[in-house]
């Protein structure tokens, strides 16, 4: 249900505007001639009022533009100065406490894209901000006051997976107060860290850990869990999905590492409705082609294939597959941080170029580990680089060196070869070893450990479900990496954990907090709002071409409404706000101009563009001589 | 050309990546020349190529689409905006504007030298080729709206305004 909040309006009169030019306390006026720019824009039709303060994000600043909305009659507002992510937000509100529509504001970045970027071009600066604020003031003249989209919400939320992750944004969420639905594909809780020991830079028992986690979702009494279960649909939008859970029980061999789940009854479909999701699918480990650094031999084996076998293991004598190991190496960087040209491509064509993050710290860990409990084997570290970047990571690096581990080191375009062993040895590994400077050395192992990266996990039928936005590392991408670390751009989903890229415990269960905070924020209001930037339809200009349905990637968003023009039964668009994510892919194609961009419309990008080309007519700005001096 | 000639380069940016990617590198207190100036757009999907033209016809000389790239927010936004633009390209080409006047690039939140080269290479290509013939552009931009309402033959239809010669 889409409601629309009541915003102080101003009606689309004769534009009064006020254009506020912020000195920053210097970091503009040193380079910008602030004062000329003010002169300047109070010729400028429509412009009221043209002020220089020293830092309109103070108090005062923000009080000045309230004032003059109610003395001089402001009905738009311009304020250049540092950049939008900084205080665009700041200063719409304060539009706002004056009694304006804040999106009646438009901001100018004079600061990062301004005196910062041209500070030994004072005129050019100068004049750059003004033809700037000229551009600004173009497209505040087609503005139209705007509400925010206020949606009713559904105060229960989806975890997809039950690793670590899964668990720890449910049981927050849960702790909260708001239900939660968990789905699980497996038969157990715990995902990836079941299948390990102890684990870095605690030295905590993985399945403590896990099942203290998973202890606190399944037995409170807000959270169901769907094991074997995959979402099957998902329709709506933020505080308003439509989801249908697909339960699907299989035989599985033997039991699965982690906290068994009931086995389901029977298959089902579940209907719900939730109003946010995370998801937390977590990572597959890389997996190795037949013969990639000897890969299937009997003598080579994966890190989580490794840390398995020795669980339990204490003392006594290391064996693989029933031989011996007086020898073992640790390879690190095994698909992960590929070279084009020197990597086989992955089944995408791409190769993983990222680091991925974790293994260094756990290869050192399992290292140091064998050379304790059986001290009398060899261990040989293989790396490019050692990315003991944690705390408390650089101590196992320090340890094992102590404690005897070899290390060797590689460039990733000579990555060492695997080849038959000598004198009784399974294998040799050959290797430029950059640490004594390029030499060759040939070392023969017994046992030859793949320190594999992580992949993101295959969830292509998630990411058509929900047109989720994948990186170029193919993992699942975020809206900002600083700004807005655990959004996508779907509103109402969210993102915890691995399934976003590498990370170690902590971060995962940092990222799965910062996700049930984010949703729990979303989940905890009656109804949520929205920022307004959809598109809509001017129902009068369309002429039902349908030129714009086929652009729109985003179901539900672009509505077929029946109408009439010239006499023909058309079909005219509507946007549903919830749906619409506001990419404009549609308001390109349409011939009429009927579809636009709510706050970035066409007619304001022209307006912007003829104000940036003019500047302001007739003003020849140089810029002030001092300041060219004080550089 | 003269090199007196100062080029009005428009970079249009994306809020996610390229905006911010700009703002890098004044932070890094790195500079560039002044006559480039950047808007801040959701997505570059959103421009029909009559936006484009008209803005040449406006008198910009060069745009840059400085967009996310591989790492769009958007689903599906861009390769169908490289789809426009190729076209438009193909446009300008054959309608007589430079093609060099057009440039889309990806430019991450941190790409600082890519945003540097970019905008100086667009600069420095512009400075020798001159200001843009706004007639020849103002023409493409008529036959471009002329071409979007053709075949709908429906009264609606507005015709394009003629571009007015401003400043
Ligand atoms: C060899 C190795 C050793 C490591 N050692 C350490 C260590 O010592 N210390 C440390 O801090 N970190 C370590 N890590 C990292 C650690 O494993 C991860 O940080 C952690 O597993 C991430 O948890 P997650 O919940 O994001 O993903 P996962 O553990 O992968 O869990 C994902 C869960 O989601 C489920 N799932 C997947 N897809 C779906 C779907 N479509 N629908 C429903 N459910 C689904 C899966 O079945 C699984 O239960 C190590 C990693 C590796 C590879
Ligand atoms: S702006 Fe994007 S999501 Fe919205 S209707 Fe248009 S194409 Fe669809
Ligand atoms: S493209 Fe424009 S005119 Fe055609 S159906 Fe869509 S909104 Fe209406």
């Amino acid at each position: 249900m889409i409601k629309e909040t009541a915003q102080p309006q101003a009606a689309s009169e004769e534009p009064r505007i006020g254009v506020y030019i912020c000195r920053c306390g210097g970091n503009i006026s040193d380079v910008v001639d602030v004062e000329a720019v003010a002169t300047a824009m109070q010729g400028v039709a429509g412009v009221v009022a043209a002020k220089v303060n020293t830092f309109m994000c103070s108090d005062p600043g923000q009080a000045l533009i309230a004032e003059d909305i109610r003395n001089e009659r402001l009905n738009r507002v311009v304020v250049a100065s540092c950049s939008p992510f900084l205080h665009e937000l700041t200063f719409r509100t304060a539009v706002n406490r004056g009694g304006l529509n804040p999106y009646l504001y438009e901001h100018v970045n004079i600061r990062e894209q301004g005196s910062w970027a041209h500070h030994s071009d004072p005129a050019g600066a100068t004049s750059k901000a003004l033809r700037m604020i000229s551009a600004a003031v173009g497209k505040l003249r087609h503005a139209e006051p705007l509400d925010r989209i206020r949606l009713s919400n559904n105060r229960q939320a989806l975890v997809l997976g039950g690793g670590i992750a899964g668990l720890k944004a449910a049981a927050e969420l849960a702790g909260k107060g708001i239900p939660v639905i968990l789905v699980e594909s497996s038969s157990s809780l715990g995902g990836r860290v079941a299948s390990l020991n102890e684990v870095y830079p605690t030295e905590t028992d993985a399945s403590d850990l896990v099942k203290k986690l998973a202890a606190q979702v399944m037995n409170h009494p807000l959270v169901r869990v769907y094991s074997q279960a995959r979402l099957a649909a998902l329709s709506g939008f933020l505080g308003n999905f439509d989801i249908t859970i697909a339960v699907e029980p299989k035989a599985e061999a033997g039991p699965a590492p982690g906290v068994p789940l009931p086995k389901p009854a029977k298959a089902e479909e579940v209907r719900a409705a939730v109003g946010a999701v995370i998801i937390a699918t977590g990572f597959d480990p890389y997996a190795p082609r037949d013969g990639e650094f000897g890969h299937g031999g009997p003598q080579v084996t994966t890190l989580p294939e490794f840390i398995r076998e020795l669980r339990g293991r204490r003392n006594g004598e290391l064996q693989w597959n029933g031989r011996p190991v007086r020898s073992v190496g640790f390879l690190h960087c095994v698909g992960s941080r590929q070279i084009e040209g020197v990597h086989a491509p992955q089944a995408d064509g791409k190769v993983n170029d990222y680091c991925s993050r974790t293994c260094c710290t756990a290869i050192l860990q399992q290292a140091l580990d064998v050379k304790r409990r059986f001290p009398q084997v060899n261990v040989y570290d293989f790396h490019q680089d050692i990315r003991t970047y944690g705390r408390g990571h650089e101590d196992y690096y320090r340890n094992a060196s102590t404690a005897g581990v070899v290390f060797l080191r590689y460039h990733g375009d000579e990555p060492p070869a695997v080849g038959p062993g000598t004198n009784g040895a399974s294998l040799t590994v050959r290797v430029k070893d950059w640490l004594t400077f390029g030499e060759e050395v040939d070392v023969p192992l017994d046992l030859l450990v793949l320190g594999v990266g992580m992949m993101p996990r295959n969830i292509r039928d998630l990411i058509e479900l929900m047109k989720l936005p994948v990186g170029a590392d193919r993992f699942l991408q975020e809206v900002h990496p600083k700004l807005r670390p655990v959004e996508v751009s779907v509103n109402g989903v969210l993102l915890a954990g691995t399934a976003q890229g590498p990370m170690n415990i902590e971060e995962t269960l940092a990222a799965a907090s910062a996700a049930a905070s984010k949703a729990s924020i979303l989940l905890g209001r009656e109804s949520v709002e929205l920022d307004p930037f959809v598109a809509e339809v001017d129902a009068d200009q369309c002429i039902g071409c349908e030129r714009c349905f086929p652009e729109c990637a985003y179901t539900g968003a672009l509505v077929a409404e029946a109408a009439t023009v010239n006499g023909q039964a058309v079909k005219k668009a509507r946007v549903n706000p919830g749906l619409c994510v506001g990419c404009g892919a549609c308001v390109a194609v349409c011939p009429t101009r009927a579809i636009d961009l709510k706050g970035w419309t066409l007619s304001q990008f022209d307006a912007m563009v003829d104000g940036l080309v003019a500047g302001v007519p007739g003003v020849e700005l140089k810029g002030r001589e001092h300041a060219r001096q004080t550089h | 050309m003269a090199s007196s000639f100062e080029p009005k380069i428009l970079v249009l940016a994306t809020v996610a990546c390229a905006y911010p990617g700009a703002d890098a590198v004044g932070k890094a207190h790195l500079e560039y020349p002044a006559n480039i100036s950047v808007f801040r757009v959701p997505s570059p999907v959103l421009f029909p190529e009559d936006f484009y033209l008209r803005s040449y016809a406006r008198g910009v000389d060069g745009i840059i689409i400085a967009a996310c790239g591989s790492d769009c927010p958007y689903h599906n936004a861009y390769p169908k905006l490289a789809a426009r633009i190729d076209a438009l390209v193909k446009k300008m080409k054959t309608g007589g504007l430079e093609i060099e006047r057009m440039r889309i690039t990806a430019i991450c939140t941190v790409c600082i030298k890519a945003f540097l080269k970019e905008v100086n290479e667009m600069d420095q290509r512009l400075r020798k080729i001159g200001p843009v013939n706004r007639d020849t552009a103002a023409k493409l931009w008529e036959d471009s709206r002329r071409g979007m309402c053709a075949g709908l033959n429906l009264p609606a239809i507005r015709r394009p305004e003629p571009v007015p010669v401003f400043a």
